[in-house]
């Protein structure tokens, strides 16, 4: 992909090489910092030196951290989890009715369950292309019916879409919608497929914008996997 | 893709779709990897804890653009904590990171994994390392490792800073040349 990008002056891919490794000064790191917001060459150029010196990391010594590091996280990343009377305060917020606290409700009801932890019967199937450059991960949730995916990746090219397929045993592909090009979404599974999702295989394909006509594939599989219980 | 590599990358998908029990999962999986990193740049406990934390917030809320194309799940990790343990370095007041790494360098050979990982992938930097002078690759290594600075190498080398720093540049010129190649 990058690839393709005309090779950058000398100067700016040994200026990365230091960014990188990590000997610029202060003032001249912070600088460059400001030059990759605006210069995708760049961002380009620090990926491959990363990539490649990344096997000298690799044989760094790990060392296990110390578990207040994992506690801090969890109390700063899942607080209605971890903080005793966290649902309450989450209730009472709410109640102000603010924009923040709508999208603060959003964002939990991505998150997941606030109160006590429900059991659920997950499956999941990891799709990535054969070159590796287009990936979807969906999530479902037997327990409600929901699958969530996540898109990231090339997008397809200017007009088509991916579309997302059930495919259960001899039946024809089942048509789950045309996917977002980057990100998130949630559906739910219509009751009447939800028996068919569990072992199911689930497959990407490249249609015309909208999805394909008459709910059958015409464009070729993008990428394809089953789905796996977790 | 090695199983782990996938296995990493099964995670991260999780992650993005806000998956608690595989962030948990990365974290067992990844963190002894990256906090070893970044105590070999900090050299300083409670800084590399805080570094890690951090670099765990942004896999949190950033697992969704994690592009497969562009790096390994490991590479796009320890590239995260080298950054910022290179930020929190360079910003860092004089005084700091004073632990004594005796005990992390004390065991410095490769494991088993590790060799067979520079085999494959680490095969290409290892080779272009070697074909510059040994001062140099060891300078290279110094920097991208243990986070030296250029005034720290100019110390080790008995150099003036700037002759350290052209000859670290024009060596980064051939390793592309090499790497490349």
């Amino acid at each position: 992909m990058t690839d393709d990008a005309p090779e950058p002056d000398p100067r700016d891919i040994a200026t990365a090489g230091e960014y990188v490794l990590g000997t610029l000064p202060l003032a001249e790191r912070e600088a460059f910092q400001r030059r990759i917001l605006n210069e995708p060459a760049l961002v380009a150029e620090v990926a491959r030196w990363e990539t490649h010196f990344d096997p000298i990391a690799a044989e760094v010594r790990p060392v296990s951290p110390p578990a207040k590091v994992w506690n801090n996280l969890e109390r700063r990343l899942f607080p209605e989890r971890t903080a005793p009377a966290g649902s309450v305060r989450f209730w009472q917020w709410l109640s102000l009715g603010s924009v923040c606290a709508s999208i603060a409700l959003l964002a939990l009801l991505w998150l997941g369950q606030p109160g006590p932890e429900t059991e659920r019967n997950l499956w999941v199937s990891d799709m990535v292309s054969a070159d590796s450059t287009v990936r979807l991960t969906a999530l479902y949730d037997e327990t409600d019916g929901e699958m969530r995916i996540s898109v990231a990746g090339q997008p397809p090219a200017q007009g088509r879409d991916f579309e997302l397929w059930l495919i259960q045993g001899d039946r024809a592909p089942i048509s789950l919608g045309v996917m977002p090009h980057q990100g998130q979404a949630a559906m739910p599974i219509p009751e009447d497929l939800r028996i068919l999702v569990a072992n199911a295989t689930l497959a990407i394909t490249d249609e015309p914008a909208g999805g394909a006509p008459g709910g059958v594939a015409t464009g070729p599989i993008v990428a394809q996997a089953e789905m796996r219980r977790i | 893709m090695t199983s782990e590599t996938e296995k990493l990358a099964d995670l991260l998908g999780r992650v993005a779709l806000r998956d608690r029990a595989a962030f948990q999962q990365l974290y067992r999986r990844a963190s002894p990897q990256l906090f070893g990193i970044g105590l070999r740049i900090l050299k300083d406990r409670a800084e590399a804890e805080d570094v890690l934390q951090e670099v765990f917030v942004k896999i949190w809320h950033n697992a969704d653009r994690y592009a497969p194309q562009v790096a390994s799940p490991l590479a796009w990790m320890n590239a995260m904590m080298r950054n910022l343990a290179i930020d929190t370095l360079r910003r860092r007041k004089p005084g700091g990171g004073d632990l004594d790494v005796a005990e992390l360098l004390a065991d410095d050979s490769p494991g088993p994994e590790d060799q067979a990982l520079m085999r494959s992938e680490g095969r290409r930097i290892e080779a272009c390392l070697t074909e510059l002078e040994p001062a140099r690759a060891e300078a290279v290594r110094l920097a991208y490792v243990e986070g030296e600075s250029y005034l720290e190498l100019a110390e080790r080398f008995g150099a003036p800073l700037n002759t350290i720093r052209s000859w670290l540049r024009r060596s980064l010129i051939k390793l592309r040349e090499c790497l490349t190649r």
